[in-house]
């Protein structure tokens, strides 16, 4: 009973199952000798395209060092990482919006330095601020703006990238609940009308389970794989319904057995 | 819209006449008070100093003083604003010359420039020119600045930034354009600041030294007056020092810095 993927619309008309990110025996360290610390070690996963996958895990976990190396910020010690396509928009927990730049001007950004023309960047930026409903403060500063309308910002800035895989980094952790709640239908919506492949790192159980397909928690020391969950609770979901709340306290509970039982995928 | 910016005219001014108002008080009460110098001379008030500046400026002495001060201070900031965005841009870039030239930068900009004036006077008056000598201590006074400030604002580059540039794939030109040089603005600004204070200072001491009346300048004013124990003539000129550099200061820099931190959301809007 996939209902999720019976709800799609039929944007991207591929088979679900091909691969489109590939992680294999992915393994981390950081410093050498006795120092040295495994932030990560041998995960291997598979996203399909047009997934959204969320990794949860506590801090210090090593999630986040996976997606810098997804995002070819850094480079794994052992394993390969394979991307079907073209570098990835990548959003992080600050905005990371350009002060000197308007609202307008940060999400023309990604276009300007890949040189697109200026009819087409004008027509994308307009679209994309509708997207994200700030299409009002598009000669805006930075500064001018609440924090969520910044993450607004840097998500249609990050959509401008025209990538395929977009991968957010605890990009609502430092925002109020309302506010995340909102931007939770947003991203929902906007994942829904663009097909993009979505990976979302993140510490917080509900908002795993409210926004992906899939769910994949990761213990600490060193980072690895626990478990797996496929999601099936039918979208747009609610953060407070029954399921939601059900498959978070399973979860929930999971995270609290720790590091006791590995790789039960 | 009108009686708004006179009224902000108003509200920027204010402090600023006091405060000079306060200045010429404590001015005055010397005198009122007899100052003088052991050798005899009476300290002149306010009033004879500008009757002073008037009579300088009508007989035609203290405006192409002016100019020729201004045009020097002009040459010399430029050619140091160019070399100190090249050595900046180097040392922030170059790990080895950062390691090597970094350090010297610093004590560089401590050393007093009047050390470059003996220096340039042997090795750069040509022929009896002292302009290159000048323009050689102010680059000398202002440049560290300007590198010092480019090598700071680099450093100060939060990391992010870096990671949005190589997310997004730019590199070259459009890396150092859209956000290295974008980035560090602020800092240039401000080095560019103290750079122009340096400069001035340093102008003033070359000119002070190795100045003539030939060599035209503020600076001979100054030493003129000093020489001929003409204490009015003395003082008009390090009035219009202080204020010619109060006046770069607040017409050109202290303008660009605040619009730049304001865009940025850095200061309170006005």
């Amino acid at each position: 009973m996939n209902l999720a993927l019976a709800r799609r619309p039929a944007i991207v008309s591929v088979e679900p199952d091909e691969a489109f990110v590939t992680l294999q025996g992915v393994t981390k360290v950081f410093g050498h000798g006795k120092t040295s610390f495994t932030a990560l070690q041998d995960v291997s996963l598979e996203v399909a395209r047009g997934e959204f996958l969320c990794i949860l895990g506590a801090s210090g976990c090593g999630k986040s060092t996976l997606l810098s190396m997804i995002a070819g910020l850094d480079k794994p010690t052992e394993g390969t990482i394979d991307i079907a396509h073209g570098r990835p928009a990548v959003m992080f927990q600050d905005p990371g919006l350009l002060p000197w730049l308007t609202v307008r001007r940060n999400v023309e950004l990604p276009m300007r330095i890949h040189k697109v023309g200026s009819d087409e960047r004008d027509k994308t930026v307009s679209r994309l601020l509708a997207m994200v409903g700030l299409t009002d403060f598009a000669e805006s500063r930075p500064h001018q703006l609440s924090g969520g309308m910044r993450q607004r910002c840097a998500l249609a800035r990050a959509l401008a990238q025209d990538s395929q895989l977009l991968l957010m980094d605890e990009p609502f952790a430092a925002l109020d609940a309302i506010t995340r709640d909102q931007l939770h239908d947003d991203l929902n919506r906007i994942w829904q009308e663009t097909g993009r492949t979505v990976i979302f790192v993140t510490h917080n159980v509900r908002e795993a389970v409210r926004l992906g397909d899939k769910v994949l928690l990761m213990t600490p020391r060193p980072g690895r794989v626990a478990q797996k969950w496929d999601v099936e609770i039918p979208r747009p979901r609610e953060l407070d319904s029954f399921e939601v709340s059900g498959l978070a306290q399973e979860i929930t509970a999971r995270l609290r057995a720790g590091a006791s039982g590995n790789a039960t995928q | 819209m009108q009686r708004n910016r006179a009224q902000r005219f108003f509200k920027a001014v204010w402090p600023r006449a006091l405060a000079i108002g306060i200045l010429l008080g404590i001015w005055q009460l010397f005198v009122m008070f007899g100052f003088s110098s052991p050798g005899g001379y009476a300290l002149p008030g306010p009033a004879d100093t500008w009757s002073e500046i008037v009579f300088l400026t009508r007989t035609g002495v203290l405006l192409p003083a002016l100019l020729d001060t201004l045009e020097r201070a002009a040459i010399g900031y430029a050619v140091a604003l160019l070399f100190g965005t090249i050595v900046g841009l180097a040392v922030a870039r170059i790990p080895v010359l950062r390691a090597g030239v970094g350090s010297l930068l610093a004590g560089l900009q401590s050393l007093p420039s009047v050390v470059w004036v003996p220096f340039g006077v042997i090795f750069l008056s040509l022929g009896g020119n002292v302009e290159f000598a000048v323009y050689f201590v102010v680059l000398m006074g202002a440049f560290p600045s300007i590198a010092m400030g480019i090598m700071h604002a680099y450093d100060n580059i939060p990391p992010l930034t870096f990671s949005l540039a190589r997310s997004m794939g730019a590199t070259g030109p459009r890396y150092y354009r859209h956000f290295i040089f974008s980035a560090s603005l602020p800092g240039y600004v401000a080095g560019m600041k103290q750079a122009w204070a340096f400069s001035w200072r340093s102008l003033m001491a070359a000119e002070l030294i190795i100045g003539s009346v030939a060599s035209g300048g503020l600076g001979p004013i100054l030493d003129d007056g000093r020489s001929l124990g003409d204490m009015p003539e003395m003082l008009a000129a390090m009035v219009a020092i202080l204020v010619v550099g109060i006046a770069v200061n607040d017409i050109i820099f202290a303008p660009m810095e605040r619009g730049l931190l304001r865009r940025r959301g850095l200061v309170p809007a006005a």
